[in-house]
């Protein structure tokens, strides 16, 4: 635990010194078409060395044209780069390896059945050319992890390693043999699967890179990781860039304006009043890492589950819904004593589950947004149960539109969709069931901001109309804005349960760690996250 | 509060619903990809018909690929199910084999047993073989490929031990009678697979059961916890196919007349390659009943005409490879293709609802 509250304390202290290099990468006028449509229009974007430098905006904002094009991915119709004052060829893979641009993508690109030396070797080529010897590898390995004060075994296979050491690894393996401010690290979503502590980890990597002159593209949907991290920021919308600012400029509200283009009260709508009927009670839950998890949801409330990998709190949802083996505990929901023993069993309890892991247990990637929504309860016509599709897509329609799915065609396949439009689909398919309880976890994963709030606008609606809403989120800064309620696991048991004022993303991660007062009479705490 | 977000997807909405994209759909409809199959036919139809016109334009030719493809089609059919929920029944052929050896056995010796309560116990023993298999791969869990090859082996070495070595025949009349008929000209056997046809289109293609049992192959923790009972539907899908073999190998029994030990196992690969030939036509990706049936008249028809052409046996192992591993990679690449294309579009749509 205590290194953890270390590299947290490091991160809101080390002050940010204002990065004022000169030029690293001048884009200027990049300008993209898809079958006449425009995804990047003219768009300029310049990286000082040794800077930490947000790219931001919705999903089709061009973002990630933008960044595939760096990558060598998409040629551009026009525009030019530079750079280290050198012009570069956009659209060549082979060009943006040369001048030594290296991307760290959601997906890690790493050999998992490898150890972590081999990782880093294929990355940047072996120590020795003509004999490899394990030891000489191993040793080159061992520095540059202990030059960035990394704790990784360099011997371990990389599935044997956390999600955040396995980001670490990618990063390092970025580094041109460890030397930070020779390249560009474009980093997209990095922190996407990890938890807040990990990413604590995880910025101060970056931090040291950047203090040793490293310059970073970095892509995010958090908004406050911006705030942490970034000198500066610029905004993509519908292709154009919208501004370049410094963050110190910025407010989190002026930064989602920007973003959507219109004034942020509509992302966090106005919670609920909850009433005072408990809906969903919970007594004594135990199984897997949870020892014992005892909580109750009101009608009209939405209650959050935090706590740090491992501390058990992942696994409440999946528990209460069935899907893992109960060892002890006790679930009433409206006054009905319910003991799901599997997901089937669930379901028929008036239970509903929305998984974190969405492409494996979500959706099905193949099928149609139609067959997807109405597969926990498939209807059929007439004695004989027809299934037809007509009719099927008739039967999702109001539901699909309620969730403001886009596009609203049921016939579409769900895995063309962006995040969170998958995501929309998976509320959609439990406000059709009229499920008395929905489990979330990590309700907006891979969401972008736009989907944020019409998702959060369903759970809302959803409790409002009596439905219990509980849902487990490593989002501190989600859980403290859209949850009346937040209990904070640690260990395994319900280390604290906040409401109200107490609800800010600092106290949540403070008592998450067990440091309850340190944290929250810090000064700049309050000033460096937004509440 | 929420007036401001409300604004996009109506933006959205009324291009979805405009014609162009209905007019896409209808093409969609009508699309090389998904029947392909059709063209390929009426390829190998003109094929034929110029090289070898007097032999295979002939009801006879007809009358024998019908007859020739039955049981390849009726297992083809029984694999669906299975293949549904992702699960492979290598030991479907087998099974088709040693009933028609247990029910030739019941109708000749011992008991001389009748023919109703002959068939009866044959589908009885066709059940217990695909609980055997259910629970193995649906319950415990074992990888299908390997258990179901267990499987064959026990069955084929049971099939050699009831029928020790010699064959079992020849039946009686009534049991001869069931595939020797024909409706309207069509042989009966190719009926009965028609009849097998539209109860498995129906059922699996429009019915919840079916539907569920598509989601448990297709990812089985997301219908797990969608709330589909995946392990009944795998174990059910593995009863419901050797109980179809089994029937099958009544027929089987009754068209040849006399059976051996070695007569399934040579329908395996044909019903396979057919079931998955089935993917690619109809409804892309997804096994499914007419696609399968499409399947199995190219087959036959190539081959038959292949045969009638002069070509040597061996041609026919040659063609059922060559066609599906044609066939599937063609499929694979158009999907690919189309795929990206989709993609696109949705970028675009994502775009133009933004702007």
């Amino acid at each position: 635990m205590e290194p953890d509250a270390q590299a947290f304390h490091g991160g809101l202290d080390g002050v940010v010194p204002t990065a004022s290099g000169d030029t690293k990468l001048a884009l200027e006028g990049l300008t993209k078409t898809f079958q006449g449509q425009r995804a990047l229009d003219g768009v300029s974007l310049d990286l000082r060395a040794g800077e930490i430098h947000c790219l931001l905006g919705q999903n089709g904002s061009g973002k990630s044209t933008l960044i595939k094009m760096l990558a060598g991915y998409h040629a551009p119709d026009a525009g030019t780069a530079v750079v280290d004052g050198e012009s570069m060829e956009l659209g060549s893979a082979a060009a943006a390896q040369q001048h030594g641009l290296r991307f760290i993508h959601q997906d890690l690109a790493l050999i998992d059945s490898m150890s972590v030396v081999d990782n880093l070797a294929l990355g940047e080529s072996y120590q020795g050319k003509w004999w490899l010897s394990e030891r000489k590898e191993k040793k080159h390995a061992q520095k540059i992890f202990a030059d960035y004060d990394i704790d990784v075994d360099v011997s371990e296979l990389l599935v044997g390693l956390s999600t955040a050491s396995q980001t670490m690894t990618a990063i390092v393996r970025a580094l041109h043999h460890g030397d930070a401010a020779r390249g560009i690290l474009v980093l997209d979503e990095p922190t996407a699967s990890l938890s807040e502590q990990d990413k604590e980890h995880l910025f101060g990597l970056l931090r040291e890179i950047k203090a040793r002159g490293g310059t970073l593209l970095y892509v995010t949907h958090r908004l406050h990781e911006v705030f942490e991290l970034a000198d500066r920021v610029t905004v993509l919308r519908d292709g154009r860039k919208v501004a370049t600012r410094d963050v110190d400029t910025l407010s989190h509200d002026s930064l989602i304006e920007l973003i959507l283009g219109r004034p942020l009260e509509a992302v966090y709508p106005d919670p609920p009043a909850p009433g005072s009927d408990i809906v969903l009670d919970i007594k004594g839950l135990r199984g897997g890492t949870l020892d014992d998890f005892t909580g109750t949801v009101r009608a009209g409330e939405i209650v959050g589950i935090v706590g740090l990998s491992g501390s058990g709190s992942e696994e409440i949802p999946q528990l209460i819904f069935g899907a893992r083996r109960l060892e002890a505990g006790e679930v009433t929901l409206m006054g009905q004593p319910i003991a799901p023993r599997s997901p089937w069993h669930g379901v028929r309890c008036g239970l509903a589950l929305v998984p974190g892991d969405r492409k494996r247990l979500g959706v099905i990637g193949t099928w149609t947004l139609r067959e997807n929504v109405t597969l926990p309860r498939v209807r059929g016509r007439g004695p004989l149960g027809w299934l037809g599709r007509r009719h099927e897509a008739q039967d999702v329609a109001p539901f699909m539109e309620q969730c403001e799915v886009k596009p609203n065609d049921p016939e579409a396949t769900i895995s063309s969709l962006s995040g969170g439009n998958q995501q929309k689909i998976m509320i959609a398919r439990w406000l059709r069931t009229g499920a008395k309880a929905l489990l979330l976890e990590e309700p907006t994963a891979g969401v972008d901001v736009g989907s944020k709030s019409a998702i959060y606008k369903q759970l809302y609606q959803a409790a409002k109309g009596g439905t219990a809403v509980l849902m487990s989120t490593t989002d501190l800064e989600e859980a403290s804005a859209v949850c009346d309620r937040v209990y904070v696991i640690r260990g395994g048991r319900v280390g604290a349960e906040l409401s109200g004022d107490q609800l800010t993303p600092d106290v949540l991660l403070g008592e998450a760690l067990r440091l309850p007062d340190s944290l929250t009479s810090t000064g700049t705490t309050n000033e460096r996250t937004p509440s | 509060m929420s007036e401001r977000i409300e604004e996009a997807p109506q933006s959205v909405r009324p291009r979805s619903k405009t014609s162009p994209q209905d007019g896409s759909k209808l093409l969609g409809h009508l699309q090389f990809g998904k029947f392909s199959g059709v063209y390929c036919f009426a390829l190998i139809f003109l094929l034929f018909a110029v090289w070898v016109p007097d032999t295979f334009l002939t009801s006879v030719t007809w009358k024998a690929i019908l007859i020739s493809q039955a049981f390849t089609g009726i297992l083809a059919l029984a694999l669906l199910a299975p293949l549904a929920t992702g699960m492979f029944d290598l030991s479907v052929a087998q099974t088709m084999g040693f009933s028609a050896v247990v029910c030739g056995l019941l109708t000749t010796k011992g008991p001389q047993l009748g023919l109703v309560p002959a068939i009866i116990v044959t589908l009885a023993v066709g059940v217990c073989i695909g609980m055997f298999n259910g629970f193995l791969c649906g319950i415990l869990g074992l990888d299908s490929l390997i258990a179901t090859l267990g499987t064959t082996s026990l069955l084929t070495g049971l099939a050699a031990a009831l029928a020790k070595g010699s064959f079992v025949g020849p039946f009686s009349s009534s049991m001869t009678g069931l595939t020797s008929g024909s409706l309207f000209g069509v042989p009966i056997i190719a009926v009965y697979m028609l009849i097998l046809g539209v109860i498995v289109w129906y059922a699996l293609e429009h019915t919840p059961i079916g539907r569920r049992a598509y989601a448990s192959g297709a990812s089985p923790d997301a219908a797990r916890l969608s709330g589909v009972r995946t392990q009944r539907y795998r174990f059910w899908s593995l009863v419901l196919c050797s109980t179809i073999a089994a029937g099958a190998g009544v027929l089987l029994a009754s068209s040849l007349n006399s059976v051996s030990q070695t007569a399934g196992p040579e329908y395996l690969l044909p019903a396979f390659s057919a079931a998955f030939l089935g993917t690619t036509q109809i409804k892309p990706g997804r096994f499914n009943v007419w696609g399968t049936v499409l399947a199995i008249i190219i087959l036959g028809t190539g081959i038959q005409g292949l045969q009638l052409a002069g070509a040597d046996i061996w041609i026919t192992n040659i063609f059922f490879g060559s066609a599906l591993i044609l066939a599937l990679s063609t499929s694979l690449i158009v999907q690919r293709a189309r795929g990206r294309r989709e993609v696109k579009a949705t970028q675009e749509e994502r775009r133009q609802a933004g702007a």
